[in-house]
């Protein structure tokens, strides 16, 4: 009799112990988006010091490389040596270490004390370049009154600087010369032409290319001394209906940069949405951002990365989704003042360069009607680190029928019906779709309710049933219940 | 309630205190300012608690408390900091100045502009966003009538617009005639929320400026001419006076330049005072 109580009490005993597994996924995936997500964009990089500006532009041209060419206003006759072509995969990486990200935590269970937070990224950037026209030649002086102030040869393109004394001689030329300038162009010529601005103009050297051996054209690279911390985008814009997308990876030794004629905006960052944006997080990301452009009336700034990566900062990104640039990107970039560039061992937390330096990541995308000024950048003092991250909170798994479940649950059906709202304030996508998402824990949550229940009447009958067997036992059989 | 009403009408200060919070409501609603709300609520209380402190020492006229809110607000909405204990820094400069850098019984610095200059130019710390507003013509009118109310209720229309005239004059000639600019180039400055703040809220502190109308406008058409320099020219004349290594670490651009300038020729004040003879300004009109 006695043996019976025992095995009776094991067997209670054995029900009662909490047999969840330990879901715990201690996992760290990393995975970029395509490249090439916004259209019509082109990428540069500004290192600013003092009054020396160099800045890199990179090149996506996909056409014909005898159709190439380029017209970039600069303040002085550029020296030989202040031009120079760097590698793209500099842009690659600056691309990748500082684009927006997507990252995923998982809640803990409720029901046990398993603890940990999980981190993978996403992350969504991309760019693409503008098309660039023209063909070629060295022109003439006395009609156009346009002078060729120099030429060069620099890499696989031929460079001439030409100053000018008329807007209409210099459209003239370039045209004449075979460089197609947009539409609308004339009316920023002539204030360049007056504020005594040179213009840099380039086309490629088929020769010099294939001796180069390079598949795509190189980003170049320019040098000058200039009071003006701005970039001349007035000549870019094609036409005034159509957006074109820009974004520049400034680089300065004290902090952020900001556009000072402009508003700088900080993209809608540290934002939970819903967990199965994943697939789509590239589209999410183009979506948020011409929701949040258009909001601030299609003529701010954003700022979609901004931090302190200079060689005393322990942290160079957080959570990262790309190498920091090293020393040599950064020297490569036109940061002089940094000193001490080794070939040590470059990670997340050491630096194999000296110095402080800031790196801004600014995205604009403007038109001739919203943009009538070019872009004029200040340097600011401002060393908050920022970065745009998207969080994917996954609920908990394994057995949630315990009793603190339930809170859980509703807290998390709540959860979820704030992020579907997020995303479609943020996207304004039609989220009618998102309903099961959001009630999906609620079936959950009644089963886990009737579960718990059932789990309570079992225990019950199971306790009761034992004393029952136990009293019988131990000869308590006309007790009063 | 008409005495409260009457008591609240007869000191401008108190429409520029409203309109000068209202600005600042807007900018925590709708721009996304209301990440520096704990940064407001400490220029605020360390400005009143400087101003409190400052007159128990001297005047003893606690009334002046409205004149140390108007500081605070301004600096909440001009200038920019990493360290909060800058912002701590910059009120007690803008207060103290008020006390200390006196002539003939009159301060000589507009108080939120000597404090956010000083400290720009002494921390490294700070700057002013002049973008920070956008550009939305909205701002335009209101900046323009809510500023055109309390300047006829203090009689400074004249520098306003003196000053406007001057600057968006040169600026125009400047960009438009000379450069060949599109009209639309020059009309973007005008929507800088930080030069209309200052149109109407900075230089026109009737306490700061010369007594006289005559003196006024010249001083006004001065510091027009001073921030167009200071946008244009500053890097050229720099060099000649060799100044530019340090000109070029500060970030001195077209929209804050009258700022600056302000700070420049706040001084000249007394001289007009003394060539331009007018009533001195009071705030309350027993």
């Amino acid at each position: 009799m006695k043996r019976k109580a025992f095995v009776y009490l094991l067997t209670f005993l054995l029900l009662c112990t909490n047999m969840n597994d330990v879901l715990a996924f201690c996992g760290f995936y990393v995975a970029k988006a395509d490249a090439k997500l916004f259209n019509e964009s082109s990428k540069v990089i500004i290192c600013r010091d003092g009054d020396q500006t160099t800045i890199t532009m990179s090149n996506d041209y996909q056409g014909e490389v005898e159709d190439f060419a380029m017209v970039v206003p600069v303040p002085v006759v550029l020296k030989e040596s202040d031009i120079r072509v760097v590698d793209q995969m500099l842009f690659d990486r600056l691309d990748a270490y500082s684009a927006p990200r997507l990252v995923k935590y998982y809640d803990s269970n409720p029901c046990d004390r398993h603890y940990y937070d999980d981190m993978a990224e996403e992350s969504a950037a991309a760019e693409e370049a503008p098309a660039t026209e023209g063909a070629e030649a060295p022109g003439e002086e006395d009609p156009y009154k346009v002078t060729i102030e120099a030429k060069y040869t620099v890499g696989e393109y031929d460079i001439l600087i030409l100053s000018a004394e008329e807007s209409s001689g210099l459209e003239k030329w370039l045209i004449d010369n075979g460089y197609k300038i947009p539409d609308g162009a004339e009316e920023v010529l002539a204030p360049y032409i007056k504020d005594k601005l040179k213009f840099f103009v380039v086309k490629v050297n088929v020769k010099e290319k294939k001796k180069a051996g390079f598949d795509t054209l190189r980003p170049l690279q320019i040098k000058f001394t200039s009071d003006k911390f701005m970039l001349p985008i007035r000549l870019g814009m094609a036409n005034a209906k159509s957006d074109q997308d820009l974004v520049v990876f400034a680089f300065t030794r004290t902090g952020r940069v900001e556009t000072a004629n402009y508003r700088t905006v900080e993209i809608p960052s540290n934002i939970n949405i819903p967990t199965n944006i994943e697939p789509k997080f590239g589209q999410f990301y183009v979506d948020l951002f011409k929701t949040a452009w258009e909001k601030e009336g299609k003529n701010a700034c954003f700022v979609e990365y901004a931090w302190d990566i200079s060689s005393t900062n322990y942290l160079k990104c957080d959570p990262c989704v790309g190498d920091p640039p090293n020393g040599h990107d950064l020297r490569e970039a036109g940061a002089s003042w940094l000193s001490g560039i080794n070939d040590g061992q470059e990670g997340m937390q050491t630096a194999n360069y000296q110095g402080n330096i800031f790196v801004t990541r600014l995205h604009i995308r403007y038109n001739r009607k919203t943009f009538p000024q070019d872009l004029t950048f200040q340097i600011t003092p401002n060393t908050n680190n920022f970065q745009g991250r998207y969080i994917m909170q996954f609920p908990a798994t394994g057995d949630l029928t315990c009793k603190e479940a339930t809170s859980y649950l509703g807290q998390l059906t709540r959860r979820r019906r704030a992020e579907v709202k997020t995303l479609a304030e943020l996207t304004g996508w039609d989220t009618a779709d998102y309903e099961g998402y959001v009630n999906e824990y609620q079936s959950v949550a009644k089963k886990a309710s009737r579960q718990y229940m059932l789990k309570v009447f079992l225990f019950a009958a199971l306790f009761i049933g034992i004393l029952i067997a136990l009293f019988k036992m131990l000869g308590f059989q006309k007790t009063r219940i | 309630m008409t005495e409260a009403i009457n008591y609240l009408k007869r000191d401008p200060r108190h429409y520029q205190i409203a309109y000068l919070g209202s600005f600042l409501t807007y900018g925590i609603l709708a721009l996304g300012w209301d990440t520096d709300l704990a940064r407001y609520a400490l220029v605020i209380s360390t400005c009143i608690v400087a101003q409190l402190i400052a007159t128990y020492f001297t005047t003893k006229r606690y009334n002046s408390v409205k004149s140390g809110m108007i500081t605070a607000l301004s600096l909440c909405l001009m200038l920019k900091v990493n360290n909060p204990i800058t912002l701590v820094l910059a009120c007690a400069l803008a207060i103290s100045s008020k006390f200390l850098i006196r002539l003939k019984g009159k301060h000589i610095f507009n108080p939120a502009n000597f404090g956010i200059i000083v400290t720009v130019l002494i921390t490294g710390d700070a700057w002013i966003s002049p973008g920070q507003w956008g550009s939305a013509v909205f701002w335009v009118f209101l900046f323009g009538i809510t500023g055109m109310f309390i300047l006829f209720k203090v009689g400074r229309i004249d520098t306003s617009m003196a000053f406007l005239i001057t600057y968006l004059g040169l600026e125009f000639a400047w960009g438009s005639l000379y450069l060949g600019w599109p009209y639309d180039h020059f009309l973007h400055k005008l929507t800088s929320g930080t030069l209309l703040l200052f149109t109407f809220f900075m230089i026109t502190d009737p306490k700061t400026t010369p007594n006289a109308t005559k003196g006024r406008v010249l001083w006004a058409a001065i510091i027009g001419f001073m921030a167009f320099f200071l946008a244009h020219w500053l890097d050229e004349a720099s060099e000649l006076v060799g100044l530019a290594d340090w000109y070029n670490s500060k970030s001195i651009y077209l929209y804050s330049a009258p700022i600056w300038a302000l700070f420049l020729i706040a001084p000249l004040t007394a001289l007009l005072d003394r060539v331009f003879i007018g009533e001195r300004f009071k705030w309350l009109s027993t």
